[in-house]
Formats: C-alpha cells, structure tokens, sequence
C-alpha cells in the first residue's frame, strides 16, 4: 500500500464536482467532438460510415471539412496573441484528439500539417509574417510544410534546394516532393539551403504566399498518390529560380536548423498526444465487437486472454498520454528540457500505439481486415495512423536527436536537489503561457522527468517500490553505458548501441511520467486512475520492455472493469476522460 | 550443387524447381513480364483478381505441384512445395494465396480421400480446376464445432447411399466463388459435437442451378483483388462419392488437414520477408544520407542486418517444418501450430521494422515509387495471421498439446528428427495416415534440444563458433527444459486457458523455431560451409543472429520481437550478407542465384 504523501485527497463517494479547467464538463463533449456527432450513428453524415465512404472514393469528406471550417479549427494553431487558441501544449494535444478519433486524413491534411508549416513561423517569424499566417489559419487557410527533400530526406543538411539571393529577391531553385497541401495551401513555409558551405548556418526557412509564386517558375507537380490515408493531398512543386522576396526570410538567414530544433518540439510533443485519439476509436470498436461476438460458448469479452489484451491495450494508452502530456506541459515550465522529452515522446509513443493496436487487433481477427461491416473503421486507422508516425520524424530521427544530448542529462540522474516538479505531473495544475523562443536546442538541466523514480521511491512499498528500483537499476547502467561511449556514437553517424541506449532512456522517461501523474495529480476525479493498480500495471510493462523485472507482474485484467464502463458510458480511454459523442 | 546457367552460380537441389520457376517467371521488375511487380500493383489497385498472372502459372504447370503424385501430379516433397509457393509469395501475395488456394482447398482429399477421389481431383487440378476450402462462417468464425452448415443424408435409393444435401452459408471463403469445387465442413449428424461433422468434397459445376448462390467478394483491407466470399446452399445435392473420409470423421479430417496447410503457410510469409528486405536494401543503397548511402549507416545496417536476421530464422524454420511433414508427421500438431503462430507474427515485425527503413515512401502507391510494392506487401501480408488459424487459434492448439511437450511423454523419434533436420538425408513419402490431433510422444524438435545444446558447446570448445553463441544455445535449452516442465503441469480446461497459457504456448512457439534453427545448423554445417553460403554457416553467424531474435521471456509487454543480437553479429551479418549479394546470390541460407545475376550470367 503506498503511504499517502501528504497533499493527496481521496475523494470518496461520487466525485467532486470540477467547475473549471481539466478535469471540468468531463460528462459534455468537447465541442470539436460534440460537433462531428455520434460516429456510430449510419445517419450521421459526420459518422464513420460516411469517412469510409469518403475514403473509398480516395477523397476528403466535404462535410468534415466544412465542419473544420465552421469550427475554426485553424485558430487551434494561432498563438493566442495573434488572434489564435493556441496557449496550452496540452490542451492542443486534446483538442486535436477528436480529429483522430474520427478520420486519419482529415486529421493530418487539416490538423498535422498546419500545425508542423506554421510553428516555425510563431518561433521566429517578424511581426509582419507571424500576422500573415495567423490571417490564413484564422481565416481556414492552410499551409503546407516543405521541410524536407525526397533526395535527402530527414538529412536537412543534405538539402539541394536552393536560395539564391538577387538584389532585394531570393531565386529558389530545386523540388518539394511528397509534401501535404503542397499546391493547395494558400501559405508554405520550406527550407532552402542559402549558403555553399557545410555547417548547420546554411539553411533558411521561408514564408511564401502561393498566390505570389511566379507561374513561370512554378511548375506543379502530379499528386502522390498513398495507400494508407488515401484522401492526403501530397503535392509537389519544381521550381525554376522563382524569385520571392528577400523578407520571405523567416527569423534570419542561416537561423533554419535553429528555429526548427525548438519549433518540432512543440509539433513533436502535440501531435503523437493527439494520435492517442485514433487508437480510442480501434480499442472502442473491438471493445464493441468483443461484447457482442460470441466464441465457444462465451462473449469474447469474457475470455481471459482477449480480457487481458483489451487491459494492456488501455494501460498502454495511458502510458501514452502520461508521457505525451507530461512532455507537452515541459515545454511550458521546463524548456531547458524539452529537446530531450520531445524526442522521446514522438520516438516511443507512436511504437507503443502501434503495438497495442497490432495486438488488440488479433482479438478482431478477420474483421480487422474487412473495409465494411461496423468494424471496418479499425482497418481505416490501422492504415492510416502509421502515417503520423513517418510523415514528421520517424523513429531513427527521433533517437539520433536524443544520443547527443544524454551524456550531459546523464549526469544529474540519481542526485539530490530540488523537490519533485509536481506543477509538471500535475494535470490541472495551471501553465505559464508558450515562449517558444525560449526553448532550449540542446537539453540540459536536472533531469525533472525522470525524477520521480529516485525521489519518490522511498515513499513507494511493494509493487511500485520494486518498479521504481528497476528503473534505477536502468538508470544508473544507462549513465555508466553512455559515459563510455565514444564520440562518434553521439552522433547521428552513432553505432546501434547508442541507439539502443536512447529508445531505453524513453522507456525510463515513460515510467517517470506515469508515476509523476499519479503521485501528483491528487484532483484526478477517476477512482481508477487514483487507485495503484494501473500505475503497477503500466511500470510492469514498461520494465519488461527493457529487458527488466522479470520476476514482477501484474494483474492481467486490471483495466477491463474500467475500460468496459467507459466503453458503455461512452467516455474517452485516456486520463481525462471526457464524454464521447 | 547443381551449376545455374551463365556464370558458375550453384543452385541448392532444394531450391532448384523454384530457380527453374524463377526463370520461367521472368524478373518481377520487368513490367512487360506477366507476373511482374507493375501488373500485380494494377490489379491491386483495381481490385481485380491477377487472372492473368494465375493463367501463367497455370501454363507453366503449378497446378500440378499441388497434385501429389500418387493422384497423378508432380507433388512429391513438401519442402519442395514450399519453396515454390515462397517463388509466388515474394512476387505477390494476392497471386500466392488466390492461386495456391487450391492446393489448401484440395488438401482434405490428399489428407482422407480415397485414391479414387485423389486420382479425380488430381486430374481435375492438374487441367486448371479452383478448388476452395469452406471452413469458416459468419456466426462463428474459426469455431468449427458450432457451424451451422448441414448436409443431410438422402434416404439410400436403389442403388446404395444417395449422397447429402447441404443447406447453410460458409463466408469469407477463399475462392467460394472463382472455384469449380469446395470442400465444405458440414454438420450430417443430429447430436452435437465432432461426430457429427463431415467434409464434402462439392463440385459447384454439377449443382443445380438455384442451389447455391456465391456471396459478394469482401471488401478487403490487402490482398484486394483476392476473392474472399461466401457460398450460401440451398438444398443442393451431391453424390455419396463427394464424402471425404470415414462418416464422423469430418473434424479430425479438417484438423489433421490444417496441420499440412499450416505449415505451407510459412511459404507465405517467408516470401513475404524476402520480399520486404529486397525491397528495403534496394532503397537503402540508392539513397544517399548524411554523406554517403543510407545503408551504410550503421543504424540502418544494423535494422537492415535484423531483417536479415528475422528472414533467416524464418526461412531455418520454413526448411525443418517442410521435412517434419515427412519425417515427423505424428508430430505436425505441434510443429504446425507453432509455425503458424510464430512466422507471420514475426514477419510482420520484420515488415513494420523495415518500414522504418522505407520511410515516407513506404507510404506511395503506384508508380511514384517502387510501384507502391512496400504498403501493399505490409496490407497483404496482414491477412497470414489471420486465415488458416489465426494466431489465437494456434496458441490454442499449442496449450491443447501441453500435456504430451513435457520429458513424462516425450519420446524422441530420433530418425525421424535426423531426417528432418539433415538436408541431405532422404525423406519417406508423406503419409498422411501416421498425422494425429495430438502429439502423443512430444515433439522431438524440442527434445533433441539439449543435445543439440551439448553439440554446440562442444563446437565452441574446439573453437569452431564463438563462446557467445554456446552461451545463447545452453539458454535456450535451459529455457526450454523449464518451461516444458512447467507446461507438462497444466491441466488444459475446455476452453478458458488464462493468459499465461497463452504466454506460455508463445514461448513453445519460440522454442520450437530456436530447436529447429539449432539442429538445422548442426546438421548442415559442414556441407553448407563450404558452399557460397558457406559464410552464414561457418562460424554459426546466422544462427547466433537468428536466436538473437527470439527475446528470453514471455510475451506480455512490448513486441516479442524486441530482442536484439549483439552488434557485433549484426554487423558481420550484414556485411557477409552484402558479400552474398555482390557474389549474385539472395540473402539466403542456401545458395539461390538473384536475377540480377542470372541475367549477368
């Protein structure tokens, strides 16, 4: 039994009614998911039957985007100062959870790519730029992301697209391939290479208006058809020394690597918090077929190996949003740090959803694979939600990015200091606004994520005690093993072994947020969610995906009693929990 | 070793009538070939099934591949077999399972029929006839006993038995509706349970019209163009010729028969694998990162090298479950389930990893790159997992077989197991009559383990493989000992096994693969180490990276798949698999020349 820390309140009986803030209206939609409507529902024309449809067709569903349009879902990526919603991290990685929830292309061609082409814009745009794009996303433009080069790929520095400066103009000369809305957003913010020598100040991003692009030095390319999110729009563009504007120049030239270090941390953090969205909808629907279908005598649901399964499944999707949300909130009150969560975030989330969905999908069996009949949105999703995982750094990037940074982060792990940052772990603790700006390139600092694993293990007993030792075994072996490596191997040229030792050091970081969120959230109005026994389960999981604690487990159906309630009561598989539509 | 023809490339005698196949075929990326990489992509596209490509096949005599020969076909070994159906699986899945599907669907008659039976069918196979396998229903899916379908016995007329009349629909039937004959599962008794169910053998062709009706093709997530549909029977009458086996024994019959197709399903996925790292290394080497090709980085190598790794271990185990059909076909329960739990879960993976490696193009349909093969391999190669048994269904069958894996039953066939594991040793017919539901003296894969584990250690001493690689080996054996132990203990109830039975039977799975994989290499060793292969060979490279696979627990979090081999053994794979290629073979255990080289040649 653990030993309450002092600030914990038990709420017993019904809860506490929440007027304000996180854990408010959680028996209302969100207005997002209100809007879209039951998806269930064969007459909703914002229902699932509708999106397959649409998605047969190889289109977008009209109907979703005018939704989006109506809603304003652009103003979800507008700096509040300039006229937006965009405040809080973590409540952006909510707010797009709707979109997941209920179509994959419509939730990466209006929600992704917007967010991913505007937020180097918010951290280094002028004020004249930063007006421009906010007047395109408020007003339900787009814009279109061209960061990277087919040729190159995520090896930016490789770019051969080119900025040739001519008097007041920049001439740009190269292609943008495979890019989402390319040719059909009214804005694109893209990376040029400006300068012939080597080095990380070659690069400058720019704001282009597409409506000002010369035709004659524009040439369109064909659109790039996909199998998996088939109504994505990726365009390309050839362009032939277009001139634009030198002031197309966002935050200065040479400053591109810069700016997109500290601005694909906040797209890095929101977006894999938001894909927790997609994977509620196919754990929801085998929930659904699991109750109905009957094998061997029995409801699906009551065989204990689908039982166990569908409470894995869960308990990874809090995982998920411990350590997606928990990231997200860093970069309000620890951006020293969040070079390093960011990473970690997108590196590991995306692997864990994937694997709960693979394996919740084997309890579906051959409806997984069916395009019709009331599961079919589960082989939609299952298609579709990898794209947000490749699309923006896949895993190989996300973990070159964290091996330069832990031999300093390493250092301050198992030390003494200051207090746990419980404001970090504590769900419907307020946040200091975004100063993306701020945000550090290179992670240094005490180590406030992984933190709870060492500081709090002394108030921890049984379960949870020998977990939270695990993870300082890990520790303590990962601050050995990376000050023994050689310098080549913290680089983006690193050997595997380092590798190894970064995809480690997220799984520790997910075991730190899941303790974190627990021990300090004690306004968590969900009894199951204050109780230990999902925390024992997650930790479990978490240490036997690195190899530790084999002689630990957990009750296998922990969750289902949850899970099968708020599948009934139609509530959301995440640590908040809010009403579906 | 027999010599290819061009440059002096050997041929493994295995791999020789898929070589000739592979040839007949032509190079898959040749879009004015029929059965190319372009025409498949199309078909997909459209969702229309490959007739064109089954048509070629057909000319070519595939359909006499499934026929044994003593129906009167060219089917003689069914390891052979399986590296024909591996030829189809690595160009398209679609193609595999929709022509290959006759040789599952005919399988009941190879299994139980009489020779008679076999002779017509064969004959039937042989000038082109479809045949499907109506097993599964919409109510009940893989629960064979609860099936619905009837087929009741006609009073006897003048001359003897007048045959049966089916009513009932099968769905998500492969070919229900392309193929000439089903062989349908069907309730003929009144009391409940496996005594009452048969197979019939039904020739669509001599129905009555009006007596049965094809239900629309599914919808499907890959293998688009796949016919998956249904047949519903309205009072439709066949002969008492179209029963398959003695009256009752319908359940054992199919049983028995899903131990054989099981196991030529790893022709599938191994396919599938060869195709996913083809497809992945010929990304990696012509794109350029950070200063040089993507694949020489060594994050990249190293997921490249586990790919490799994972084909290899895949393909170790496709080679030693071919010849269990012959050598140890008491105890393809085991065997087979095992396979088919654990190769398409682990080429899954492999593909998931390897798309990674892919990256956003993984994504691209059509022309754009590589004809969009990489997303359609990943869709198509689902649906393994999933029919024939799915994954459950296996782990199933496994924990129904926990009482006979442990040493209180187990007695070792010991020819049986020499012959299985030896390439070279001459394998009996296959004999259906000696396949059982239950695997009454164990498994002798795994009780040939320990000293297999001994022959290793006593390699390791005389410095033939690493101390490293003896180490994995007395791990696994000591693993596998316990946990046979354990599994010997539990009393399998009916139906409701908790999880950790589950867990366990992933662990029999992933012992039986390591078993084969050990034994297959000391078999072989000497004979293949001197071949051009013989670099996987030597020193055990390939079988240290492929245990290097298989994770030392259970289930429960994360993949089963998350294990790696040590660096250093990823490292020399890939590289002595880079020397195989530019040598003009495919990263395989046995010598098989790629078309690249056939074509230099």
């Amino acid at each position: 039994m653990i030993m309450s820390p002092p600030e914990r309140t038990v709420a017993e009986g019904p809860r506490a009614a929440v007027t304000t803030g996180v854990f408010a209206d959680l028996d209302t939609p969100d207005p997002l998911e209100a809007a879209f409507g039951d998806p269930l529902d064969a007459a909703n024309p914002l229902g699932f039957a509708a999106f397959l449809d649409a998605d047969e067709r190889g289109d977008l569903l009209p109907a979703g985007e005018r939704l989006l349009d109506r809603y304003g879902l652009g103003a979800e990526f507008v700096p509040l100062a300039l006229g937006g919603r965009l405040d809080r991290a973590d409540r952006l990685g909510r707010a797009l959870r709707p979109l997941f929830r209920r179509d994959g292309a419509l939730a990466l061609g209006h929600g992704a790519s917007n967010l991913v082409g505007g937020v180097n814009v918010w951290v280094a745009g002028d004020g004249a730029q930063q007006r421009r794009l906010a007047d395109v996303l408020l007003g339900g433009g787009r814009v279109a992301a061209a960061y990277t080069d087919t040729e190159t790929g995520n090896d930016v520095t490789g770019s051969r697209f080119t900025a040739r400066r001519d008097g007041d103009r920049l001439l740009l000369r190269g292609r943008k391939e495979i890019v989402n809305n390319l040719g059909r957003a009214e804005a694109i913010t893209l990376l040029a290479r400006t300068d012939d020598a080597p080095g990380s100040r070659s690069h400058s991003l720019l704001l282009l208006d597409r409506a000002g692009l010369s035709r004659d030095h524009v040439d369109l390319l064909p659109r790039y058809r996909t199998a998996a999110v088939r109504a994505m729009y990726l365009g390309g563009m050839a362009f032939r020394d277009c001139p634009v504007p030198a002031s197309s120049v966002v935050g200065g030239t040479g400053t591109a690597l810069e700016t997109m270090l500290r601005a694909f941390q906040l797209t890095r953090s929101v977006l894999p918090a938001a894909t927790i969205g997609g994977m509620d909808t196919q754990l929801r629907t085998v929930v659904r077929f699991a109750l109905d279908r009957r094998l061997y005598g029995r409801a699906v649901a009551d065989l204990p190996h689908a039982r166990a399964v569908l409470s894995d499944a869960f308990v990874d999707a809090l995982v998920c949003d411990s350590l997606a949300t928990v990231a997200c909130r860093a970069l309000h009150l620890h951006p020293r740090l969040t070079p390093l969560y960011a990473a970690a975030v997108k590196y590991l989330v995306p692997v864990l959803l994937r694997e709960a969905v693979d394996e919740v999908g084997v309890v579906l069996g051959a409806r997984s694979f069916l395009r019709s009949g009331p599961e079919a949105v589960f082989q939609k999703h299952l298609r579709d939600l990898p794209v947000a995982a490749l699309v923006h750094a896949g895993a190989s990037v996300c973990l070159a990015t964290m091996i330069p940074q832990l031999a300093r982060i390493s250092r301050g792990w198992l030390a003494d200091g200051p207090g746990e940052a419980s404001a970090l772990f504590r769900l419907d603790a307020p946040l200091p606004p975004l100063d993306l700006p701020a945000l550090a390139i290179v992670a240094s600092g005490p180590d406030v994520l992984a933190a709870p694993l060492w500081t709090a293990r002394e108030r921890l007993d049984g379960p949870l005690r020998a977990l939270a030792d695990e993870f300082v075994a890990e520790l303590a072996d990962l601050r050995a093993a990376v000050a023994g490596l050689a310098p080549r191997d913290r680089t983006p040229l690193a050997g595997p072994g380092s590798f190894d030792l970064a995809a480690r050091y997220a799984v520790v970081l997910a075991a730190g947020a899941v303790l974190g969120v627990w021990l300090h959230t004690p306004g968590q109005p969900n009894a199951f969610l204050r109780d230990e026994g999902w925390v024992v389960a997650a930790l479990t999981r978490l240490a036997h995906r690195i190899g530790r604690g084999e002689a630990l487990s957990y009750p296998r159906e922990v969750a289902v009693p949850e899970l099968l309630a708020r599948h009934d009561s139609g509530h959301a598989f995440d640590l908040v929990g809010r009403r579906l539509a | 070793m027999s010599a290819a023809p061009g440059r002096t490339l050997a041929v493994h005698p295995l791999l020789a009538t898929a070589l000739d196949l592979e040839r007949d075929l032509g190079d898959p990326r040749d879009p004015g070939r029929v059965f190319s990489y372009r025409r498949c992509a199309d078909a997909d596209e459209r969702e229309q099934f490959p007739v064109d490509v089954c048509r070629e096949l057909d000319l070519l005599g595939v359909p006499r591949r499934y026929v044994p020969q003593e129906a009167g076909g060219d089917l003689d070994r069914y390891d052979e077999a399986l590296q024909l159906l591996r030829v189809i699986a690595r160009r398209d899945l679609t193609v595999a399972i929709g022509h290959g599907k006759t040789f599952l669907g005919a399988a009941c008659v190879w299994v139980a029929g009489t020779p008679e039976q076999r002779r017509r069918l064969g004959e039937d196979v042989a000038r082109g006839a479809v045949v499907s396998w109506g097993l599964t229903e919409r109510d009940h899916g893989s629960d064979l006993l609860a099936g619905d379908v009837v087929a009741r016995r006609l009073p006897d007329g003048p001359d003897g038995p007048d045959g049966y009349r089916v009513d009932g629909e099968k769905w998500l039937i492969n070919n229900a509706t392309r193929g000439h004959l089903v062989c349908v599962l069907a309730r003929t008794g009144d009391r409940p349970g496996p005594r009452s169910l048969d197979v019939l053998l039904v020739d669509k062709r001599r129905l009555l019209p009006g007596s049965y009706l094809t239900l629309p093709a599914e919808r499907l997530h890959g293998i688009r163009g796949a016919d998956i549909s249904g047949i519903r029977f309205t009072g439709a009458v066949v002969g008492p010729e179209a029963l398959i086996g003695a009256p009752g024994t319908g359940l054992e019959v199919v049983l028995e028969t899903l131990q054989l197709t099981r196991v030529l399903c790893a022709g599938l996925s191994l396919g599938a694998a060869d195709h996913g790292v083809g497809l992945a290394l010929e990304h990696a080497r012509s794109l350029h990162r950070f200063g040089g090709r993507l694949a020489d980085l060594p994050q990249t190598r190293r997921l490249l090298a586990q790919a490799g790794a994972d084909l290899l271990l895949a393909e170790a185990v496709t080679l030693v479950a071919g010849r269990a059909v012959h050598a140890l076909p008491g105890e393809l329960a085991a065997v087979s389930a095992a396979v088919k739990y654990l190769l398409p879960t682990l080429v899954q993976r492999t593909l998931t990893d390897l798309g990674e490696v892919v990256g956003a193009r993984s994504l691209l349909a059509d022309g754009t790159h590589a004809d969009g093969r990489f997303q359609k391999l990943l869709r198509d190669h689902r649906l393994v997992g999933i029919f024939d048994g799915s994954t459950v269904v296996n782990l199933h069958a496994l924990i129904t077989q926990f009482p006979f894996l442990g040493p209180a039953r187990t007695r070792c066939d010991a020819p049986g197991l020499a012959a299985a594991v030896d390439l070279d040793a001459p394998l009996p017919p296959f004999d259906p009559a000696r396949l059982a539901l239950l695997p009454r003296h164990g498994c002798s894969l795994l009780a040939g383990l320990p000293a297999a584990a001994a022959g290793v250690r006593e390699a390791a001493a005389r410095g033939e493989v690493p101390a490293s690689l003896a180490a994995r080996v007395t791990a696994l054996a000591d693993r596998t000992a316990d946990l046979l132990a354990q599994v010997e203990r539990v009393r399998p109830s009916a139906r409701d096994h908790p999880v950790e039975a589950f867990e366990a039977a992933q662990d029999v799975a992933r012992s039986v693969a390591g078993a084969a994989a050990v034994q297959l290499w000391l078999a072989n060793r000497h004979r293949l180490g001197e071949g051009p292969t013989g670099a996987l060979w030597r020193d055990g490279l390939w079988l240290e990276a492929a245990l290097g696979r298989l994770p030392a627990r259970a289930g429960g979090a994360g993949a089963p798949f998350s294990a790696s081999p040590d660096v250093a053994v990823t490292d020399r794979l890939a590289r002595v698999l880079e020397e195989q290629d530019a040598a003009g073979y495919a990263p395989s255990l046995l010598p098989f020349p790629t078309h690249d080289a056939l074509r230099e040649g």
